[in-house]
Formats: structure tokens, C-alpha cells, sequence
């Protein structure tokens, strides 16, 4: 009824705004990237873009990417193993992973392994801090991860090749085709990782045991430009991947896991007058096996399919007001080996306004509300603020209610799935304050979030079952500096991130555990002509393991670095060659307990363009 | 009179000595073997990491020294996470972690690290010693009904190591009268317990009980086995003496059969009930019931010894919890801190 309601009034705005004048829009801009609310309905927010040269300086997984350049904590059951983010102390169903404006968390697990994301075939990756569940759905709490494809019609043909080889017989390698010209774009790009991943643990006999891994990705994006005002967009990725889990003592039976996830979208882009209108259709698939001894054929296995309809229209109302409408059906097909073969569908309907007042205020606006008869869907919303108050300051106020909702495991488990369930819902509010002198920017952000109806399992007799229970609030703030100087032909840029986090449980007012008080990041690269240099750092505040904060298990903090140097051999070409050391000062360290990450080790890159 | 006195209180005085010498005399004074004599081992389960598996000793004048086998041991290997249980022979003690798949064997009474065995063992869960062997039973992945269980042999004396296939579920397990008995029911499936034959490891005799078996205990040359009934096995003959003694259908989950001073205790969610031995109607209220916020682990280990009833509990498996003692009428004696997920008592004496 109310999704019924909401359409309505969805539809009637839009009526009336098509008899409005028309305006002139940069349509290469819109078509740019698919996800364009990443840019206009994210004013009031904190967003750290991570371009190009960024990705390709640190190592292929988005865990490693991130955890250098950001201020997302992750836990890391040994290198390449399960990797679960904390951003803002919430859980890792808390973060959505959002690809070229499609959620992609699991509809399984509600989660996304970052170690089962590549880095390499994506153009930009946006880190969109805080609430934005309106916009990208489930999970959208803590903050969204952005991986996009940026599709450009300026004339281009190019080759690129990345091959990194170092210890443990770690390879990387990622080749990309991008071929443009004013009527096509295209990209297509092959990734390969694999690694014997058999490090020895720093100071100890012992070293880590099955941790091999290997994955393979293939990812196109293509654009078509039918003619002035349409545009057609395809973006497909293919991602395949074994790893086996790394074992603490060496009589622990192997285990393996495979996933294959397949993405696909369609779009279309129709610019009218003042109308900018995006059909888009999107299959996903992911499956999981789980092997929970290698040495056996047997493994359990799960399934979603992933059918979603969208249609985004935006209306440039003229006077800085923009107004996006966007509908949604969803629907996901699941079936595994311990969940019942289930269909579950969902329709939404958002609104977002926003509103350029002078060049100096700008404020914005937005709410959804879903229906489906999975489960009670809150009415969602966002509003924020974003103000000039003087050349160098900016200020930002945003607010939010935002969800994560039940998953295919916690509805349909055999047994235990219940069908009974309330979202996990959060009210948020943010300050950020963004300073921006000659060669520095400075930002910092407090926040306050407060979540209930937390969803855990329990014993219901003797089957385990969800239900919803824990409150759990969390506040603090982070600050991202960044500071460029060219001086001739030397090159510096220093780019740095802290966060303070306060995560605690309502009901015994105690911190999280493996949710740090402190992380903090730095990164200094500097160029001088065909050279370049770079240093990595990473500080991990301890973790508290006992949900009592019994300090006396608690995983100590570390400080991990590592340095690249490489020059350019090439004259028109790049013809690059490099070399890395990881976790320089050799630094014994474990984000999970007992699960060493590796010492000091190396690896050489060459990377060629032509 | 008062000479009188003074003779009267030099006897009494002197009586007291001669009490006192010949009580010595008669009785070997019970010289601790180790640190860790004359007390109790609460095996604490713990989590998916290292530090949470731990073993607590409570001695019999309610010292408690927590996680004594890193305390003894620092430098040894590790127990392995998830103990599931722990079991005796007359010098050793043997520790169980079912993730590790493997045993750490210490002094029984100074918890010195003697040796790890770690062969043939997938999914270890309980053990027995029987003529210098020790027989463990292995849920390999925890299928109920599962026929791929089977029972690792032990040589005691060079930890050479065999597997037996016992074509069942196998769980809980005991020595009683020259066999080894198995129970073979776990999560809802499997109704029966295999008689296993040590002298040719091989089964005797699979005795059919007609409900899934959680626990058994012997007494008196009667194996007694608890699920949603209680049957009474002659462990002579391997027969059951008669119908087992259904309980009401809201005890159906009974749980964790003890025996002592011909009473049965045995427990439902977080309430203790007791009957006797020879009781053909089990009772309907309880000795008395216990209070816990454990969301799964109430009641995650009991056990009754001498004159006291001993009820761990689980906790959130991600801190420190506790273990209470009763009187065994169900009177709260003492609480004692634990570690992360305690699951058992096993008595030091």
C-alpha cells in the first residue's frame, strides 16, 4: 500500500516538472559513470575517491587497497583469507559494496569478502562514508564502497599490462583494453591472482599452513552513443575464485572455498529537455562451495540469482534544483544445500531532491520506502547540508535512517530460518568540516550512529535461529588530510587518515570486540622525472577480543609499512619497472588472533602502456 | 578434686594424641602428587581462537588457578581450540580439542606437557582408558546419522595410533565390565549403543533402545542411558532390564545422566531433576533450576560428585564465565570464575 501511495506522488511530480523548461546538461558527464548519485545526492557526506594511479600502487585485493587509503578497519583471517570491514565500528553487513551503482553484498552472508574483490579492473573506487541506505540499499550503515568504471568518449586506444611477481610465488597480473572514440567506449580487462601463500610466521618455527588462493576476473564496460540524447551501456564482470582457509595447528582438517559471481547490467540513457532518464536491468549470480575437507569430494553449496529493474529519472527543475526519482524491483532466486529453494521480491520507490541555493549552500534531501512481504521495511531518509562559510572552509551536516536487512541464510536456513524478522535499523547524523588551503585539504568528520534490532543466532530449543536483539551505538571521528607540492619537476603528494571509534554494545556498555579505538594511515609518494617513490603506513589501535574487554587477550596494535620504487623506461610508451617491499620493518602482526600476517617480504612490477 | 581434674585432663589430653596416632597410622596421609591433586579440571571449550581454550583447576579448598596448562607449559604447543572434553588414565590426563584434531597428554597431577597425538583423529570428542589403550570416538563432520564415525585406538605406551570404522554415530563412551560402550545417537538421530569389543576391536552387540541416547552411566554393574527415556542395561548379559522409564514430554531434551549415592541426576535446559535408581515414574518437578543469561550455553556442563551438584555455564563464548556448585538438595554453594565456555568437570582425587 504505502509503495503504492509513494508512486503516486512519484509519478505526479514528474508530471508536473515535464512542462518545465528545458536547461542545458553535460551529458557526458551523466554518462560518465552509472552511478550518478555518487556525485550529485553526496554533498553533505565525506567521499575519498581513490583514482587510478592509487589502485595501481597497492597490491590487487580492495582489503589491502583500503586499508592503507582509508579509514575502514578490516580483520584478516590471514592474508588473502575471509576479510570482514569495521567502518565506523559497525559490522561488516554494515558496509555495502557497491559496483558501478549496484549493490553487490551477498545475499547470503549480507556481506562482501573483500578479499573476493579485485582492485584492478575498475577506474576509481569511491569510499562514500556514513548513511546512504535511500540510495544503495541494505547495509548502507557504516559507509558504501564505490567500484566504477568511468566510461569516456575522448579519442584513445590503449594497452595495458600490470604483472607483479614476489614471495610465496604471488603473481598478479592484469592486462586492459580501452578503446574510445566520439561515438563508442569500451574496456575490457583480464585479472589473474594467485599465490602458495605459505609465509613463515615472523619469529616463530611455525608458518601458515593451506593458505593457497588463486582467482580469476573478466570485466567489459561498453558504451554506445545511439545518437545526441541516447545512449546505450553494457558493464559485465566475471569473477572466479578457489582459496583454501589457512589452518592455526597443522592436524586441523583442510578446508576450501570456491565462488563464481557473475555481474551484468544494461542501460540506457535518454536525455529530453530537462529530463535525464536511466533504464537499467542488472543479473547478478553468486554461488559459493564449501569443501569442509579437501581431501573429500563432498561440499555444501549456496546460489542467489539476482534480477533488478531500475529506472532513475531525473528532472533539472531550473534554479539549482534537481530532482531524481528512481524505481526499483528486485528479485533474488536461492536455493543450497541448507536453505530452501525461496523467491524473494522486493519494489522501492525513492525521491531525492536537491537543491543548489546559492554557489555558496547547497542542501539535500531524499527518502525510500520498500515493499515486500519479506519482511516490515522502515521508511527511509537522508537530509543534509552542505555550506561554504568562507574560501577555504566548507561545512557538511548530514542525517539519516538507514537499514541492512535480513539474509537469504537468516530467512530460509534449514533448519532455523526465520521468517519473523525486522531489519536492523540505524538513526545517523554527521558534522564534517572540509578545509581546503593552496596544496592542503583537511577533513574532519564526527559521527554519531545508533542501531537496533541487531540481528544475531541464537538457540531456539535445539535449533539455532535468528532474531533481533542488540542495540548497539557507535561514534567518533576521522580525519583525511591530503598535501600536493610540485616544485620544477619534483613531484610530492602526502595523503593521510585517522579515525577514533567508540562501538559499544547498549546492553554491557562494553567496546566491540576487533573494533580498534585508533587506525591511522599515511601515504607519501614523490616523483621526480621517469622515478617515482612511495611509502605506505598503517597503524592498528589494539582489539579487544573478550566481549568483557578483558585487556588481558587483547591483540596488540602494529604498525605495518611498505615502500615501492620504479622508473620509466619508456619514451611515448610506459614501460615501467619497479620493485616492493611489504611490511618493511618486518612487524610480527596478526589482526585475528593467531592468524600471522606475513614479515617482510618482496615483489617486482612491471607495468607496461602502450 | 583437683588432682582428680588434673589426671582427667592429662588422659583426655593424652586419648587426644593416641586418637591422633593411630588415626595416622591407620590412614596413609594423602600426600599430594602434584600441584594439581585433590581438586578439579573445568575443561572452558572456548571460541574459533587460541586463547580461549583453556583448562581451570578448583582444588578441594576452593583455590582457583586459571588456564593452567599455559601456566605450566608456556612454551609447549598449543591444546588446539574447541576442547571438547578431557579423560584420565592412572598418571595421565588426556586433552581433547575436536578443531585440532588432536590430544594433549599431560601429568595428571602437575599438568606437565608430555607428548601431542595428533593421528588419526577427525573431529575427536570423547575418550576412555581401558588396558593401557584409549579409545576415542571421532564425529568426522558432524552428519547426524552419520555412518563415517569412528572409534582411534591408542597405544598408551608409544601413542601409535589406529582407526576402527564404527559404520554409526559415535559419541559419548565408557569401560564398564571388559567392553567399551558406545552411545550412538547425536542432534536427533541414531536410537542405539554398540558394545565394542577391545580384546578384536570390533563391535559385540548394537542394543536397540528406541529413543536417541544423550548420556549413559554405570552403577552397580547396570549401564544406565538417558534421552527422552531412561533404559537400564544389564551389563552382563547386554540386555535391557525391562521398558525403559519414559520422561514427561516436556523433559524430552534431558540432558547430562550422573549417578551418585544410587540417585540418578540428570538435567532440562536450566533445571536439575533426580530420581532413583530403582524409581519406575520419573518426577515431574524439578530439584531446583538455575538461573542463566547464557543465550547457548545454560546448563553447557554438569556433573554431581560426592555431596555436591556442579553446573557450568557457557556464557556468550567470548568472556570469561562461571561454574556453580549445590548441595544436593539444591542449595547454591559456591560460584567460581572460569574461562571462555566451560563444558565439563573432571575430578582430580
Amino acid at each position: 500500500m504505502t509503495f503504492r501511495k509513494l508512486y503516486l506522488v512519484v509519478i505526479c511530480l514528474v508530471c508536473q516538472f515535464a512542462l518545465a523548461q528545458k536547461d542545458s546538461v553535460n551529458y557526458l558527464d551523466v554518462v560518465k559513470i552509472s552511478d550518478t548519485q555518487l556525485k550529485n545526492f553526496s554533498n553533505s557526506q565525506s567521499v575519498l575517491k581513490l583514482n587510478d594511479s592509487v589502485i595501481r600502487k597497492n597490491q590487487s585485493s580492495l582489503t589491502s587497497l583500503l586499508n592503507y587509503n582509508s579509514v575502514i578497519y578490516f580483520k584478516e583471517n590471514g592474508l588473502g583469507m575471509v576479510s570482514s570491514p569495521s567502518f565506523r565500528g559497525t559490522t561488516a553487513q554494515q558496509t555495502a559494496v557497491v559496483w558501478n551503482g549496484i549493490n553487490i553484498n551477498s545475499q547470503l552472508t549480507g556481506q562482501t569478502d573483500f578479499n573476493t574483490v579485485g582492485t584492478k579492473d575498475f577506474n576509481s573506487i569511491a569510499v562514500r562514508a556514513g548513511g546512504g541506505s535511500v540510495i544503495y540499499g541494505s547495509g548502507a550503515i557504516g559507509g558504501t564502497i564505490h567500484l566504477n568504471n568511468e566510461l569516456n568518449f575522448n579519442q584513445k586506444l590503449s594497452n595495458e599490462i600490470r604483472v607483479n611477481y614476489g614471495s610465496f610465488n604471488t603473481f598478479a597480473g592484469n592486462y586492459k583494453l580501452s578503446v574510445a572514440n566520439e561515438k563508442v567506449s569500451f574496456q575490457a580487462s583480464i585479472s589473474r591472482n594467485s599465490s602458495d601463500n605459505d609465509y613463515d610466521y615472523v619469529d616463530s618455527k611455525s608458518k601458515n599452513l593451506n593458505g593457497q588462493y588463486h582467482n580469476t576476473s573478466f570485466n567489459t564496460a561498453f558504451a554506445y552513443k545511439i545518437d545526441t540524447n541516447n545512449y546505450l551501456k553494457l558493464y559485465s564482470q566475471f569473477f572466479d575464485s578457489e582459496r583454501h582457509f589457512s589452518l592455526i595447528f597443522p592436524s586441523e582438517t583442510k578446508t576450501k572455498y570456491q565462488d563464481v559471481n557473475t555481474r551484468n547490467l544494461i542501460e540506457w540513457d535518454h536525455f529530453s529537455g530537462r529530463f535525464t532518464s536511466k533504464v537499467k536491468a542488472a543479473a547478478l549470480s553468486e554461488k559459493y562451495k564449501y569443501f569442509g575437507d579437501v581431501s573429500s569430494d563432498f561440499y555444501t553449496y549456496g546460489e542467489v540469482q539476482t534480477f533488478i529493474g531500475k529506472y532513475d529519472l531525473v528532472y533539472d527543475a531550473g534554479n539549482g534544483i534537481k530532482i531524481n526519482t528512481v524505481l526499483d524491483y528486485t528479485q533474488n532466486k536461492g536455493n543450497g544445500s541448507d536453505i530452501s529453494n525461496e523467491k524473494r521480491q522486493i519494489g522501492s520507490g525513492s525521491l531525492l531532491f536537491s537543491h543548489q541555493v546559492t554557489s555558496k549552500l547547497q542542501y539535500e534531501a531524499s527518502l525510500k520506502q520498500e515493499a515486500t512481504n519479506n519482511y516490515n521495511s522502515p521508511l527511509l531518509y537522508s537530509i543534509g547540508v552542505n555550506y561554504e562559510i568562507a574560501d577555504f572552509y566548507r561545512l557538511k551536516l548530514n542525517g539519516s535512517k538507514n537499514f541492512r536487512v535480513p539474509t537469504f541464510n537468516d530467512l530460509y536456513w534449514q533448519p532455523g530460518g526465520n521468517q519473523d524478522l525486522k531489519p536492523e535499523s540505524s538513526y545517523q547524523a554527521e558534522l564534517g568540516n572540509d578545509f581546503h588551503f593552496k596544496d592542503f585539504t583537511l577533513s574532519l568528520t564526527g559521527y554519531y550512529i545508533s542501531i537496533k534490532d541487531m540481528l544475531r543466532w541464537v538457540p531456539k530449543g535445539s535449533e539455532w535461529s535468528p532474531v533481533n536483539t542488540n542495540k548497539v551505538r557507535t561514534y567518533g571521528g576521522e580525519v583525511l588530510a591530503s598535501y600536493t607540492k610540485k616544485l620544477g619537476q619534483h613531484q610530492l603528494a602526502l595523503n593521510g587518515t585517522y579515525a577514533y571509534t567508540i562501538s559499544e554494545d547498549m546492553e554491557m556498555k562494553k567496546q566491540l570486540i576487533y573494533v580498534p579505538y585508533h587506525k591511522s594511515t599515511a601515504a607519501l609518494a614523490y616523483n621526480f622525472k621517469k622515478f617515482s617513490a612511495a611509502y605506505q603506513f598503517l597503524f592498528n589501535g589494539e582489539v579487544f577480543t573478550r566481549s568483557d574487554n578483558n585487556s588481558k587477550y587483547n591483540i596488540d596494535s602494529y604498525m605495518v609499512s611498505n615502500v615501492s620504487v620504479d622508473y620509466d623506461f619508456g619514451k611515448n610508451n610506459t614501460y615501467m619497472l619497479g620493485f616492493q617491499v611489504l611490511n618493511l620493518w618486518n612487524e610480527k602482526y596478526e589482526s585475528v588472533e593467531s592468524r600471522y600476517l606475513p614479515g617482510r617480504n618482496f615483489n617486482i612490477y612491471l607495468n607496461l602502456k602502450f | 578434686m583437683k588432682k582428680l581434674n588434673s589426671i582427667f585432663w592429662a588422659f583426655a589430653v593424652s586419648s587426644l594424641f593416641l586418637i591422633s596416632c593411630s588415626s595416622d597410622d591407620n590412614n596413609v596421609p594423602d600426600v599430594p602428587l602434584g600441584a594439581y591433586d585433590n581438586g578439579l579440571f573445568v575443561v572452558n571449550e572456548g571460541n574459533s581462537t587460541v586463547t580461549t581454550a583453556s583448562i581451570t583447576f578448583i582444588s578441594n579448598s576452593g583455590q582457583v588457578e586459571q588456564d593452567v596448562f599455559r601456566t605450566v607449559n608456556p612454551t609447549a604447543i598449543g591444546t588446539g581450540t574447541y576442547l571438547q572434553s578431557l579423560f584420565f588414565d592412572d598418571t595421565r590426563a588426556f586433552i581433547i580439542s575436536g578443531d585440532a584434531n588432536k590430544i594433549t597428554v599431560v601429568d595428571r597431577y602437575t599438568f606437565k606437557f608430555i607428548a601431542t597425538i595428533d593421528t588419526d583423529f577427525d573431529s575427536p570428542r570423547y575418550g576412555v582408558v581401558f588396558n593401557g589403550k584409549a579409545y576415542v570416538t571421532n564425529a568426522v563432520d558432524f552428519t547426524p546419522g552419520g555412518n563415517n564415525n569412528f572409534v582411534t585406538v591408542i597405544d598408551l605406551s608409544n601413542y601409535s595410533t589406529s582407526k576402527v570404522a564404527l559404520n554409526r554415530t559415535a559419541e559419548k563412551i565408557t569401560a564398564e565390565n571388559g567392553k567399551i560402550y558406545i552411545s550412538n545417537g547425536y542432534y536427533g538421530v541414531g536410537t542405539t549403543v554398540s558394545v565394542f569389543n577391545p580384546v578384536n576391536n570390533t563391535i559385540d552387540k548394537v542394543i536397540e533402545l528406541g529413543y536417541v541416547p544423550d548420556s549413559f552411566e554405570e552403577d552397580n554393574g547396570v549401564l544406565y542411558v538417558l534421552g527422552s527415556k531412561i533404559a537400564k542395561i544389564n551389563l552382563t548379559t547386554n540386555e535391557m532390564i525391562g521398558a525403559p522409564v519414559a520422561l514427561p514430554a516436556v523433559q524430552n531434551d534431558a540432558k547430562n545422566l550422573n549417578i551418585e549415592g544410587g540417585k540418578m541426576y540428570y538435567t532440562v535446559d536450566t533445571s536439575v531433576y533426580a530420581m532413583s535408581e530403582n524409581a519406575t515414574t520419573a518426577p515431574t518437578t524439578a530439584l531446583f533450576s538455575y538461573v542463566s543469561n547464557s543465550d547457548f550455553g545454560a546448563m553447557y556442563g554438569f556433573a554431581v560428585n560426592g555431596d555436591r551438584i556442579y553446573i557450568a555455564d557457557g556464557g556468550d563464548f567470548s568472556s570469561d564465565s562461571k561454574i556453580f556448585t549445590y548441595t544436593l538438595t539444591g542449595t547454591l554453594d559456591k560460584t567460581f570464575n572460569v574461562g571462555v565456555g566451560p563444558n565439563g568437570f573432571y575430578f582430580n582425587d
